[in-house]
């Protein structure tokens, strides 16, 4: 496979399976900016169909002096939504740029300042003018600490915010959250979000040491659990309690995998059967590898803005939610091992945030759904789908890109490659291209809307949800 | 019952589970349980998780519980020997946890399990807990 002019190479995940990836350094130099050189030659800068140059009045001067609080001659926010006497602007994406999931050789910094230069140039921003820079702290094994401070001072930005957040899977989700909090507030007018990672870097030792990190140290981490132990002993009750066989489980596994494959910014270019997926190296039984996401390196970064009005056709965020279950990674205290009771908050947060009454209203979900029976309940949970129903919808067609409520249409956590810290912002490229109509064609939803898209953390502790939609609410 | 240690009180008297382990080492196995609303919560904490209230207890426990789940894990940590095989129980009581399910014993869902104490011998550094027993679940029926 090449993309981009990336060339081809292998690695082995976690689990020890040879993968195909695109690894898309070392190809060419490409200066960006200011004499520094990266050898970054994978490019996809996605301009805003709804974010010119004239939509920033003036694109050089420095962060706050647009800002309608300062006094001047400027025209305040759009108001589309009113709190008290102050108008709520909606912020909206300026620009999008992603890498493709691989394994990269370059530091995190050089894919960080890709991914941040793609958007920003597609979003008509200089870094001069932000307002705020949002990330993922980047995880243990990354050398480069202060990530956000190296990044800020590189870019020449200014910004009067800098967030580091760190809450596992969700943790892109929350700095995500976190700047439309500040675009709505009016704290900020520009902001950008970015997330990196590279698992490839991390010795199989260390992983795991951080993986027992995440369980309680006194009670839990001892007896050795990996991530994939939890998910499966929620994937083994979901299935006898809803009466689901794993084969029909399997089936979200070959959606996800054979759009993943359709995916050029894609992990894998192959698809899987649901014999390949039953028949599969166990990793935590009754879990087999391809029904567990691939670790792998990632970067992406969105530039919100909340400016002015949006030209005709701009994609926004105009809902944002979260919610943490009284849990740590053995189910909620009052419900089943497999019920998502902060995938529900959080979405029925985002859902009124946004005004849409049901998720059935939706055009598509991007969600975070690190194993098939994650999803399935997850579609279940969001009221798409009857209570058990979720697997057998999959089967049967309903949440392929051209059913009646597609699903992962990137490939999700399972079919596109899994660096947690990036994965959701990921989802929200994906949306994003989907509601501008730029997504891979096998995968484009037909004249998509709005998108709902879902973050999560530990065993689906913690969770997050954000709807997009295209044009005016 | 007996009233949990109030951390607050004497922060210099060691940590609030100490009580556990001190009774693991007897094979009793502690819970918490709130006094104002009979909540049992594991694990121990000076606060109910369901009412927030502070005025909370320990308990022994019964020592028996259902297998709400299991895994074999074939990839384990450095320092566990795979395959590994996990329970999730659900304890009489109420309160859930992980245990490692040693023995030759095919679980089952829903079996009848009972904690026992054990010699923890995985390479693993409990810290402070370090050469105390751990605890692990016994198929039952």
């Amino acid at each position: 496979m090449r993309i981009g002019g990336a060339t081809l190479t292998t690695l082995k995940n976690e689990y020890g399976a040879r993968l195909s990836t695109p690894s898309g350094l070392v190809v060419a130099v490409h200066p960006i900016g200011r004499g520094m050189t990266v050898p970054v030659s994978v490019r996809y800068i996605e301009r805003s169909r709804s974010c010119g140059a004239n939509s920033i009045r003036r694109p050089f001067a420095p962060a706050g002096q647009n800002s309608t609080r300062r006094g001047g001659a400027v025209k305040p926010p759009r108001a589309q939504v009113r709190a008290g006497d102050r108008h709520v602007p909606t912020p909206h994406v300026a620009g999008v740029a992603t890498l493709p999931n691989g394994e990269y050789d370059a530091p995190e910094r050089d894919l960080a300042l890709r991914v941040a230069l793609d958007a920003l140039e597609a979003a008509d921003c200089p870094a001069g003018a932000l307002d705020g820079i949002y990330m993922p702290k980047p995880r243990p094994w990354t050398a480069q600490g202060l990530f956000s401070t190296l990044l800020t001072n590189l870019l020449g930005a200014r910004p009067r915010r800098t967030v580091e957040v760190y809450t596992g899977g969700t943790s892109g989700g929350t700095a995500f959250r976190t700047a439309v909090a500040d675009l709505r507030a009016g704290r900020a007018e520009r902001a950008l979000v970015l997330a990196v990672e590279r698992t490839s870097t991390v010795e199989t030792a260390d992983y795991f040491g951080y993986v027992l990190s995440l369980f309680d140290r006194e009670f839990a981490a001892p007896a050795g659990p990996s991530i994939p132990a939890v998910y499966a002993a929620s994937a083994r009750r979901y299935c006898h309690d809803r009466d689901v066989d794993r084969s029909t489980l399997a089936e979200v596994v070959v959606k996800n995998r054979a759009n993943g494959a359709a995916n050029p910014r894609g992990l894998f270019e192959e698809s899987v059967t649901v014999e390949g997926v039953l028949d599969a190296r166990p990793i935590a039984e009754p879990l087999g590898l391809y029904e567990c996401p691939a670790p792998c390196d990632g970067a992406a970064a969105l530039v919100l803005a909340a400016d002015g009005d949006p030209p005709d056709g701009a994609v926004s965020v105009v809902g944002v939610g979260g919610r943490h279950a009284a849990s740590h990674l053995l189910g909620p205290r009052d419900g089943p091992l497999y019920a998502l009771p902060a995938v529900e908050g959080a979405v029925d947060a985002a859902l009124t945030d946004a005004g849409i009454d049901a998720a059935a209203d939706l055009d598509l979900l991007e969600p975070y759904a690190p194993f098939p029976h994650v999803e399935a309940a997850l579609t279940e949970a969001v009221g798409l789908f009857d209570r058990g129903a979720g697997a057998a919808a999959c089967a049967r067609g309903a949440t392929a890109t051209d059913g009646a409520h597609p699903v992962s249409p990137s490939g999700g956590c399972l079919g596109r490659g899994h660096p947690a810290m990036v994965t959701p912002l990921l989802n929200y490229a994906a949306a994003v291209r989907q509601l501008r109509g730029t997504a891979p064609a096998p995968l484009q939803v037909p004249g998509a809307r709005t998108a709902l898209t879902t973050t999560e953390h530990g065993h689906v502790d913690g969770a997050t949800a954000a709807v997009f939609r295209r044009g005016s609410a | 019952m007996t009233a949990g240690r109030d951390w607050r009180a004497d922060p210099e008297a060691g940590q609030y589970t100490d009580p556990f382990w001190d009774a693991l080492e007897a094979d009793r196995f502690l819970l918490h349980r709130c006094r104002d609303c009979e909540e049992t919560f594991f694990p121990p904490a000076p606060v109910c998780p369901r009412c927030g209230r502070t005025d909370v207890a320990w308990v022994e426990a019964d020592g028996r519980g259902r297998l709400v789940s299991f895994t074999r894990q074939h990839v384990a940590p450095p320092g566990f020997e795979a395959p590994l095989a996990l329970g999730v129980v659900e304890l009489v009581e109420g309160p859930r946890l992980l245990a490692g399910l040693p023995g030759d014993a095919a679980p089952s869902l829903d079996a009848t399990v009972e904690l026992t104490a054990v010699e923890y011998d995985a390479d693993y550094d409990r810290r402070d807990r370090s050469g105390r027993p751990f605890f692990a679940a016994r198929i039952v029926e």
